[in-house]
């Protein structure tokens, strides 16, 4: 500010003004809220959601961080751990708005635990635990994707306490923990999973899955029960975001899971991918303003089931990397035309794959293996690993991998990113404690 | 739009001015854009969406404020819920130094768009106050404050604030859940300059904080809808 002199100060708030925004320069992973601060540059650090497994250190569910830095003495390792105490099916999680606080979920007993990746973003430490949610929300069950809005944490859930099948709701939470509302889906669409917003168009996008009878089943006996094999979404709703009112409801067969809103400006349309029917879908908004969901690629054979899961969206919507469970293997399509995506890469990366994210610049994608604990594959096929790659926009070359059996930890699953100079110099205005902290251990 | 720019103008002038007051300070390699913002989209923020009318949507209580001792630009001692009375609230923190792209600029042009907007509805403007509120009581004095009431020119009642002292402000930002973090060079010497996530927050009538708003994500029609919805909550609100 003191080298900037009075006219381009003018001429930058001038420009401001008439563009209601500012051209960012950088910014960092690709699938996160629009409404909290990417960090820039290199991560310094991949916390790892991991579901505890039997036999496997303490068993019990926990947030590992690796050092991510290569410049660091300890690059590639494991170097912080923190149980949470006992399995809760450890899933997934997201930071608050202001990135201070990682909330992750448990979908089995549907605990969220609060970590403070700020005071010392080496070493998450678990500052809360909501044990409340089912009985907040009226009945929700499976916290799942965690969305930061300003001031608060959305939340989708994926089962109910009532039949513990696949109706389920929106759950939000202010940034203290407490409870705020909970909007049921649609009885015409009741199943949840996944959770985005773009606040540029004020829609929102859900996907659905399943509830918590069938996700925690054996993989194997809900397959081979018809009944239960019923009891999957096939739907995906777009809703006024602001208002938190479904809009439209859109066909997408097959268990829609993640969403990944298209990033460029005026690119207004997102991706999904099919669970059981193994089909990219393109979920794009048409001329008169509403959405329409069309089926765009085949992941892999359709006919093998590959079970597609985790997908990715580089920054600059090129490049969607989508991992499929069953054949361990990710597939990097060229989605420069959304309506003709072209496989470029595949490179399969274990025996069995799910979560993948890519840093903003694109150069760096991580990958975990596990998917749900009475899912994983069995014997000599349950890998359990991370696995860094660099990118390079043609293929991928392995950096590092941490063997999380070897390693004493679990079944590794969500991943976020962390970075020393994000919080570098920043002293929070609270100091830590905030009110209704005070209030409740009092 | 040009009587928006122009004010934006002043406060550009004695932004420079501030600046300027600093050039004693011991040699430092210049702060960078990156240092002091964040980046949340790709590219500018355009609202391409027509708000939902007002009272079609519910906004639930996201939080309970506490009152709190605050300056108001004469220098006169009061507190929020005393400048508030039983109104309807806008407030955004800013320090008014700051020339940050998604920042305080951003969230005091739009506080002008606001407030030209209420001027043009007289019954809602009697129901709703603006409050800029300064996190940087060691420069933002009541008189800087007024110097920059004075640029703006508020149409209705738009109140420039500060605080007595660092320990008044923050419980302020805490009990908002305001982060504001001074940015130091490496030798622990402050640039003048802070990191926030910036947010606007809609009040109503009961100190209950009812819609939190990013900056570079905020869309003035999307608030003025909000007022007027709060505005035809009956008495007490919904919540």
């Amino acid at each position: 500010m003191r080298k900037t002199s009075k006219p381009r100060v003018l001429a930058t708030v001038a420009s401001l003004v008439l563009v209601f925004g500012a051209q960012q320069a950088f910014a960092d992973e690709t699938c996160m809220s629009a409404y909290m601060p990417k960090i820039t540059g290199q991560e310094d650090y991949v916390y790892v959601w991991t579901v505890g497994a039997e036999g496997v250190g303490d068993g019990s569910d926990k947030l590992v961080t690796i050092d991510t830095n290569s410049k660091s003495p300890t690059y590639g390792k494991v170097i912080s751990s923190v149980s949470v105490g006992g399995r809760h099916e450890a899933h997934h999680g997201g930071f608050t708005d202001d990135r201070r606080y990682l909330w992750m979920g448990g979908l089995d007993d549907s605990p969220i635990f609060v970590f403070d990746v700020a005071t010392d973003p080496a070493k998450p430490k678990l500052v809360k635990t909501i044990d409340s949610f089912t009985k907040d929300s009226g009945g929700v069950v499976g916290p799942h994707t965690f969305f930061a809005l300003p001031g608060r944490m959305l939340i989708s859930g994926l089962s109910n306490a009532n039949d513990k099948g696949g109706k389920s709701a929106l759950v939000e939470y202010n940034n203290n923990g407490e409870y705020v509302q909970t909007v049921w889906l649609p009885d015409d669409a009741p199943y949840g999973y996944d959770v985005r917003v773009q606040p540029r168009l004020n829609r929102m996008l859900t996907s659905s899955f399943t509830g918590w009878d069938n996700y925690m089943t054996e993989f194997g006996k809900v397959v081979s029960n018809s009944e239960a094999m019923k009891h999957f979404g096939h739907t995906m709703i777009v809703w006024d975001a602001h208002a938190r009112k479904p809009i439209q409801v859109l066909e997408v067969p097959g268990a829609p899971l993640e969403i990944r809103w298209a990033l460029q400006p005026r690119h207004n349309y997102a991706f999904t991918s099919t669970a059981l029917t193994s089909k990219l879908w393109l979920i794009e908004q048409q001329p008169d303003g509403t959405f329409k969901a069309s089926a765009v690629a085949d992941i892999g054979d359709p006919k093998k089931t590959p079970l597609p899961v985790d997908i990715s969206l580089s920054a600059d919507d090129r490049y969607l990397f989508v991992d499929s469970f069953m054949d361990g293997t990710v597939r990097v399509f060229d989605v420069s035309d959304p309506h003709k995506p072209k496989v470029i890469d595949e490179q399969k990366i274990g025996s069995q794959v799910n979560m993948v994210s890519q840093t903003w610049d694109g150069e760096r994608v991580y990958f975990t293996s596990s998917l749900l604990a009475n899912w994983d594959k069995t014997g000599k096929d349950n890998e359990q690993f991370l696995k860094a790659y660099r990118w390079d926009g043609k293929k991928l070359t392995p950096l590092f991998a941490v063997d999380f059996t070897k390693e004493g930890l679990g079944r590794p699953h969500h991943m976020h990113f962390g970075q020393n100079q994000f919080y570098k110099n920043q002293i929070y205005g609270g100091a830590g404690t905030r009110r209704s902290e005070v209030a409740r251990a009092e | 739009m040009r009587r928006l720019i122009a004010a934006v103008a002043g406060v550009a002038l004695l932004v420079g001015s501030a600046g300027a007051t600093e050039s004693a300070r011991p040699a430092h390699p210049p702060v960078g854009a990156a240092d002091t913002s964040y980046t949340y989209t790709v590219g500018p923020f355009v609202a391409e969406y027509e708000a939902p009318p007002p009272g079609t949507y519910a906004l639930p209580v996201i939080e309970r404020l506490d009152d709190h001792p605050l300056v108001d630009s004469a220098g006169t001692t009061t507190t929020l819920a005393a400048l508030k009375g039983g109104r309807l609230a806008v407030v955004a923190f800013v320090y008014t130094t700051c020339s940050e792209a998604t920042g305080c600029p951003l969230a005091e042009a739009i506080m002008q768009r606001l407030d030209r907007r209420l001027a043009d509805d007289a019954a809602l403007a009697r129901r709703v106050r603006l409050l800029t509120i300064s996190f940087d009581p060691s420069r933002d004095t009541p008189a800087r404050m007024a110097a920059i009431r004075a640029a703006f020119g508020p149409q209705t009642d738009w109140a420039f604030l500060t605080t007595a002292s660092e320990t008044d402000l923050t419980p302020i930002l805490t009990d908002f859940g305001q982060p504001v973090a001074k940015l130091n060079y490496e030798d622990g010497t402050w640039t003048g300059l802070y990191r926030h996530v910036l947010k606007v927050f809609l009040l109503d009538e009961q100190n209950r904080v009812r819609n939190i708003y990013s900056t570079g994500l905020l869309n003035p029609d999307l608030v003025m809808n909000d007022l007027r919805t709060l505005a035809a909550d009956p008495p007490g609100g919904k919540q």
